[in-house]
């Protein structure tokens, strides 16, 4: 189907949201908390877009992450109204999580110098993007998830406690975009959630490789031999060297 | 060639480990500390034995077997393995399950850094005044 | 008692209604919330007691009386929660106010036995002093119109048979023997709109749900209410949980559902325990579950009790509730009566919408929408709470001007005070002053003045009441509600609240209100659900309607109503002061001296500014400096 963004006629396919048909005909739209492998949730706003249709009485104003696209679509994507909105919002973000790079950099894109605002006393940096839960999800853990409401709405563990399903794998505190999931990484373990993990350690060298609930997980879960997991890139990639040497000298 | 796609040929035995690979790789997909993390790398074995490792874009990729998302993809026109950004949830497993160490995970952007081919145009290969990287 | 076809429904029901002009005397003790906080369970038990004393044979159970036996019931709420516990005789349908344990002796030896009227109970007229016998000489019923309250606060909430007796369940029956699409067809030119505020017609959401795509159809009743001041759903779920389960029924024809589900928030156990008893009742009778009446029709219900969530009475979010997950409501690009409870196609209404289905199809369309205005038809339930003479359960025809409801009905503001705003709409609603009184009870209009119909709670403001502090307190509940999944509504009413606090403590800027404009547009643009998106209405509504208050907040730094403690000093008036000692009394920090018939004096040291004294001082020598 034929839908049009910012004047421009795309071809788009059912069940695509606006915001991927946008992007994929090269058209950018900012956005925090969506990922193409996850479900939307719609949290950040970021994507405001203004939508419109002949048929309808008058424009709508959407997120472009959830709205599914129908032949005739007419989207705008920079409106002075659309503009004015994710700037209010990345304000608001701004002043939640304003050492966040990645928000810095945003704000710089969109001429926002500073918030506006004063910044929350309650809760952490966490702009609840829920990327880092959908990620657990995803993985088959869901150690994590959202609990309490308004301001007092945090990522936790289930009732707070020892979070039995967590592999200690870490993605939720890589894919965070404010940096605002404690993780630390000794030489022997890693902690996150309250929860100590004992590191797999390259066979080679002993430096630290993938918690060893993790390594579990994948071999549960990844068609994937069970040594492959016990070396450090550095090591597996040396001793393939060592073997190209031979067969070339 | 026939009809496939190019491949990156690493020829050891031209290499004299000058570096200049590493650091067109850097210029390409400069990120953070970049000599370090190019997707190039030169082993040293032995004394004047030097050995270039890449990405081999592997048939049977366990890359692509470890990532549950699909977000690594084979780009059919040029061979190479490439990342959907937006589809990768940092979990990390693609570094850990590449059996050569050729997929470096960089915590601090949350997504895995790996030989593209430059999408066709290599520019390490470019680059090697040895010609001990072709790209044919 | 079992009830397999139309034929012994209406044998039942004859038995009933026989049943009932037997009964000797029908004593109804409101059992409503209100009542029941004012002490009405152990006014019915009194009467039982008491009237076994006397030797009156009667029952609490409608099914037992007859037959010289007396009733006394338990009904659901009878409006006037202002004068409660209120207990109804009949014949006769004498209403007595206030009624006490202690009263209830005198009225079994006298009314009920010597058939005289207790006029120290009745209601008075507090224009004429004038005594009121029954409901049709109290101005507050007066004026009224009863839809979907019709039963409530007159049928024993827990008797089936009773339900029957009134009528109960012609409109299924009717229905029953309809074409499903003739119901709708009948509900869409009634022109009924959804009562739980959006005003969605509710024939044109049946319809889109039948014409949807799905395995199976649900029908979901929402009885999540939460907003401060609103009583009706729980008072019909109290009152007449029959009426609901019929209008459900009648509904799950219409759509083709099979599978009925009544959201009940957890705050409302006696809604529960009433709607659980009301079900129970059915099921045992054969009106609910398979072959209903012979039809052909299966239909079954379920109690879903809610965990407390303001945000839960938003539909998807409800939904979310239902399917076992966190109440978080989702974008409704695609409605909910395409993809709603388990991703199938599920109609949501209002309780209030599903009691007045019945008498939609019981007394045609065209009945339904000879009452109310061009496109908001037939009547409005509304609780009349805050500083309004008459407090309690009304409900109103479409149309009624804003004075009406809260004058006529409601008796005005007590104390010879000023009316100064009423909100209607809850925390979604505005503000509205003396300007907008002649406004109709209407949808659109409401809409269009900023405020909203809400589910109903119209909260009436004297002139002792701070439109800055009423800005901060919806805002701050609203904070806490917040499901917290969007940026604008949880960031942004926080910052929102944030800029009202400080104009209430006195560190308000000229920029603030512009600021406030600004960001309450930003977060009801793009809010992800009706809770973001008309959070900022009371704010922004009382800054339209009241700017001139807020400006002196920040302009002159005082508060005008003598609310807001930072702002506020009190004095007393030498010249007006009678020394009566009144004030002395109630201050709670003895900040207040003086000698009798003495001016008094407060210490503004010492006073905290609770505004205790000034409620209390007769004399009006209190003021605000």
């Amino acid at each position: 189907m034929k839908i049009t963004i910012d004047g421009k006629k795309v071809e788009a396919k059912r069940w695509d949201t606006v915001l991927t048909a946008a992007r994929r005909a090269g058209i950018a739209i900012p956005s925090l908390c969506q990922l193409d492998s996850l479900e939307n949730v719609g949290a950040c706003r970021l994507c405001m877009v203004e939508v419109n249709h002949p048929h309808w009485r008058g424009a709508k104003l959407v997120t472009a992450c959830e709205y599914p696209v129908e032949s005739g679509l007419e989207v705008i994507t920079t409106s002075e109204e659309v503009l004015r909105l994710r700037r209010a919002n990345l304000d608001l973000l701004l002043a939640r999580a304003p050492e966040s790079r990645r928000l810095q950099q945003m704000s710089a894109e969109m001429g926002l110098e500073q918030s506006g605002y004063v910044r929350p006393d309650k809760g952490t940096a966490c702009i609840l993007c829920m990327l880092c839960t959908r990620v657990c999800e995803k993985l088959g853990c869901n150690a994590i998830a959202p609990a309490g409401r308004g301001l007092d709405k945090r990522i936790d563990t289930p009732f707070g406690g020892y979070p039995d399903t967590c592999i200690g794998c870490g993605a939720c505190a890589a894919i965070c975009p404010v940096d605002c999931i404690e993780m630390t990484d000794t030489a022997k373990t890693r902690t996150i959630w309250g929860r100590t993990f004992e590191f797999v350690k390259c066979a080679e060298c002993g430096t630290p490789v993938i918690t060893v609930e993790y390594r579990d997980y994948a071999i549960a879960h990844r068609s994937l031999p069970a040594d492959y997991y016990n070396e450090c890139s550095d090591c597996k990639r040396r001793k393939l060297a060592v073997k190209f040497a031979k067969v070339g000298g | 060639m026939g009809d496939g796609p190019r491949t990156l040929v690493i020829i050891p035995d031209k290499c004299v480990g000058c570096g200049t690979c590493k650091l067109a790789c850097s210029m390409v997909k400069a990120s953070g500390d970049a000599m370090r993390r190019t997707r190039i790398h030169i082993h040293n074995i032995s004394r004047e034995r030097y050995v270039q490792m890449t990405c081999l874009q592997c048939v049977d990729a366990a890359c692509i077997k470890a990532c549950d998302t699909g977000a690594l993809m084979r780009n059919e026109a040029t061979g190479a393995v490439e990342l959907q950004e937006n589809r990768c949830i940092s979990c990390g497993l693609c570094e850990v399950a590449c059996p050569f160490g050729h997929m470096h995970f960089n915590r601090a952007t949350g997504k895995p850094e790996k030989c593209d081919l430059c999408s066709g145009d290599p520019a390490c290969a470019k680059f090697c005044p040895h010609g001990a990287l072709l790209y044919r | 008692m079992r009830i397999s076809t139309i034929e012994q429904l209406d044998e039942q029901r004859r038995r009933f209604a026989a049943l009932e002009q037997e009964i000797p005397w029908q004593v109804k003790v409101c059992s409503g919330s209100g009542c029941i906080a004012a002490g009405a369970a152990a006014v019915h038990d009194a009467f039982v007691k008491e009237m076994a004393a006397a030797g009156i044979s009667a029952s609490t159970s409608f099914e037992q009386c007859g037959g010289g036996t007396s009733l006394v019931a338990k009904t659901g709420c009878q409006g006037l929660c202002q004068a409660g516990p209120l207990v109804t005789v009949q014949p006769g349908g004498i209403v007595y106010t206030r009624v006490r344990t202690k009263d209830v002796p005198l009225i079994v030896t006298e009314t009920l036995q010597k058939g005289v009227v207790l006029e120290s109970l009745l209601y008075r007229n507090p224009n004429t002093g004038e005594p009121c016998r029954t409901r049709e000489d109290i101005p507050f019923y007066v004026h009224q119109k009863f839809v979907a309250l019709e039963g409530c606060g007159i049928v024993a909430a827990d008797s089936l048979g009773h339900y029957l007796a009134r009528g109960g369940f012609r409109a299924l029956v009717h229905a029953l023997a309809m074409d499903p699409i003739a119901i709708i067809d009948e509900v869409e030119k009634s022109g009924l709109r959804g009562k739980g505020g959006g005003g969605f017609p509710t024939g044109r959401k049946w319809r889109t749900c039948v014409n949807a795509d799905g395995d199976e159809r649900f029908i979901v009743c929402n009885g999540d209410e939460g907003d401060p001041g609103a009583f009706m759903d729980c008072a019909l779920m109290e009152g007449d949980p029959f009426r609901i389960i019929e209008g459900m029924m009648i509904g799950g024809r219409a759509i083709g559902a099979k599978r009925g589900f009544i959201y009940v928030r957890h705050e409302y156990p006696r809604a529960v325990q009433r709607l659980q008893s009301a079900i129970d009742q059915c099921v045992d009778a054969g009106l609910l579950g398979t072959d209903i009446l012979c039809s052909g029709f299966d239909f079954q219900l379920r109690i879903v009790r809610g965990g407390g969530a303001f945000v839960c009475g938003e539909s998807s979010a409800l939904m979310r509730s239902i399917e076992g997950f966190p109440g978080e409501p989702r974008s409704k690009y695609i409605r909910s009566t395409e993809k709603g409870l388990f991703n199938q196609p599920t109609v949501l209404n209002n309780v209030e919408t599903f009691a007045s289905i019945p008498a939609v199809i019981r007394d045609g369309a065209y009945a339904f929408a000879s009452v109310g205005t061009g496109r908001s038809k037939g009547t409005k339930a509304f609780c009349l709470a805050g500083r309004v003479n008459h407090t309690g359960l009304v409900e109103v025809p479409m149309g009624m001007t804003l004075r009406e409801v809260i004058f006529g009905i409601g008796g005005g503001v007590p104390n010879g005070r000023r009316f100064k705003a009423v909100q209607t709409g809850g925390p979604s609603g505005g503000c509205l002053g003396e300007a907008h009184l002649d406004l109709r009870v209407d949808f659109d209009e409401l809409s269009a003045a900023g405020s909203m119909m809400g589910s109903g709670g119209m909260i009436v403001m004297d002139d002792y009441s701070c439109m800055v502090d009423v800005s901060r307190y919806f805002l701050k509940f609203l904070m806490g509600e917040s499901c917290g999944k969007c940026v604008p509504c949880r960031e942004g009413l926080f910052q929102l609240f944030e800029i009202v606090d400080g104009i209430a403590r006195g560190n308000g800027t000229r920029k603030d209100l512009e600021r406030i404009e600004k960001l309450g547009h930003a977060i009801a643009l793009s809010s992800l659900c009706g809770l973001g998106k008309s959070g900022p209405n009371p704010v922004l509504s009382a800054i339209a309607n009241f700017r001139e208050e807020f400006e002196a907040h920040i302009v002159g730094r005082k508060c005008p109503a003598g609310v807001c403690r930072e702002l506020t000093t009190f004095q007393i008036d030498p010249h007006r002061c009678t020394g009566c000692m009144k004030c002395r009394r109630v201050c709670p920090v003895n900040a207040i001296s003086g000698e009798k018939k003495k001016p008094h004096h407060i210490d503004t040291a010492l006073c905290t500014r609770c505004g205790a004294c000034r409620l209390e001082c007769d004399d009006e020598a209190i003021a605000v400096v």
